[in-house]
């Protein structure tokens, strides 16, 4: 399996990270997203057309959709599927608010910038109250007690909000689910996203 | 000035670091693994890191930068790049009075004889962030600022204010056990609404 990835991406991480909890090895080929805009070339375009990363190639299978991906890579593994699909809409909303905001941040794309972080907000909000409510439950992830890739899928751009210029400091069950989520055996971690330092080193 | 609640308790376990703000100044909560919890001023005295990005180990927090740790009276008592060295007395965090009571986390900045505020025996619900000033929220009750509020209807609630900035704070909310939890943050979720739009 083959991963066309960008370091910085909040939506590749999505699939290196998942990748590795499910202990599946995944091949990564690094695009020049930012400078080069490599995923625009003609032979990346040849690929996925909308010019769009990650894109996950499997066999003769390419999907450029992240949630298609967690679903394909997931195929085999139930545990890891719950009532997902409201929540990787939800994923694709933060990827337009938090996402954006955190392009325009450190890579100079063009956003109404207060709109976006605003939208942010407000989803932020709503994944905290949700969190809260799940936790009355007693239940720490977004559709039970286990992690799925409805979890998978919205971590990214929630952890990476700051970037945008979002804090995270007023969010007590997010940051909750995020330690959650880092404490998963597994885990990795990408830049402005760190592991557990309170845990001990693996040896 | 009196004691203030930076949040609930079970939001902040053992061997956790939150940032919290209060009246304009950054602070870092947090708790030891044996449970105890300490506020500090939000700032690691070698670089100014916050030292909320921080982790606790033991009854040690030290510094996301560099790794200085500070022991629970604030001191500096290891630097890592050091190993041989006694740091000086002089590396201390900014430390405040914090205590734990009734499933909450009070801070002082300046010392208070007051005793800690009550919530009438209420289980904690959970914490919001409000973007008005604390004021306006005891206003909209009919009351003025204070540590705790109570709302009697619908829900007997009592609530403490966390004046974090001029025009924002966060709302700390404790419900009558009977009540049911979920309506009661959903309550809270129509209040900001309700609230926010007023100002």
């Amino acid at each position: 399996m083959i991963l066309y990835d960008y370091v910085l991406s909040a939506s590749c991480y999505k699939l290196r990270l998942m990748a590795a909890l499910l202990g599946q090895p995944l091949t990564l080929r690094a695009v020049n997203f930012h400078p080069g805009r490599e995923h625009k070339s003609p032979q990346m375009l040849a690929l996925n057309p909308q010019g769009t990363l990650p894109i996950l190639q499997d066999g003769d299978l390419v999907l450029t959709q992240s949630a298609d991906m967690l679903r394909h890579l997931t195929r085999d593994h139930p545990d890891w599927r719950g009532a997902d699909d409201p929540w990787l809409s939800f994923a694709a909303d933060l990827n337009a608010s938090l996402g954006l905001a955190r392009l325009h941040d450190i890579l100079c794309y063009p956003a109404d910038i207060y709109a976006v972080r605003r939208a942010g907000v407000q989803q932020l909000r709503q994944l905290e109250a949700h969190l809260a409510e799940q936790r009355f439950d007693g239940l720490t992830f977004l559709t039970g007690s286990r992690p799925t890739i409805a979890d998978i899928a919205c971590f990214p751009n929630t952890a990476l909000a700051p970037d945008g210029g979002v804090s995270l400091d007023v969010y007590p069950s997010i940051r909750l689910w995020m330690r959650a989520i880092r404490s998963l055996p597994g885990f990795i971690e990408m830049p402005g996203i760190h592991r557990l330092h309170e845990l001990e080193r693996p040896s | 000035m009196d004691w203030v609640a930076v949040g609930l308790c079970e939001d902040v376990p053992a061997g956790t670091v939150v940032p919290r703000r209060v009246l304009g100044t950054d602070l870092a909560i947090w708790r030891s693994a044996t449970g105890k919890f300490h506020a500090w001023g939000d700032r690691c005295p070698h670089r100014g890191m916050r030292l909320s990005h921080g982790f606790v180990r033991g009854e040690v927090l030290s510094c996301i930068y560099h790794g200085w740790q500070y022991g629970t009276d604030g001191a500096c008592g290891y630097i890592p790049a050091h190993p041989n060295l006694t740091p000086p007395k002089t590396i201390c965090a900014q430390t405040y009075p914090c205590n734990q009571h009734d499933d909450a986390i009070w801070v002082t900045l300046s010392g208070t004889d007051q005793p800690l505020p009550d919530v009438g025996g209420c289980r904690p619900v959970r914490s919001l962030d409000f973007a008005v000033p604390a004021a306006d929220i005891a206003a909209w009750f009919g009351q003025s600022l204070a540590p705790v509020i109570t709302v009697a209807a619908p829900h007997d609630l009592h609530i403490a204010l966390q004046p974090s900035t001029d025009n924002a704070c966060m709302v700390h909310a404790f419900a009558p056990a009977d009540q049911d939890r979920k309506a009661v943050s959903r309550y809270l979720e129509q209040i900001r609404a309700d609230i926010e739009e007023a100002a």
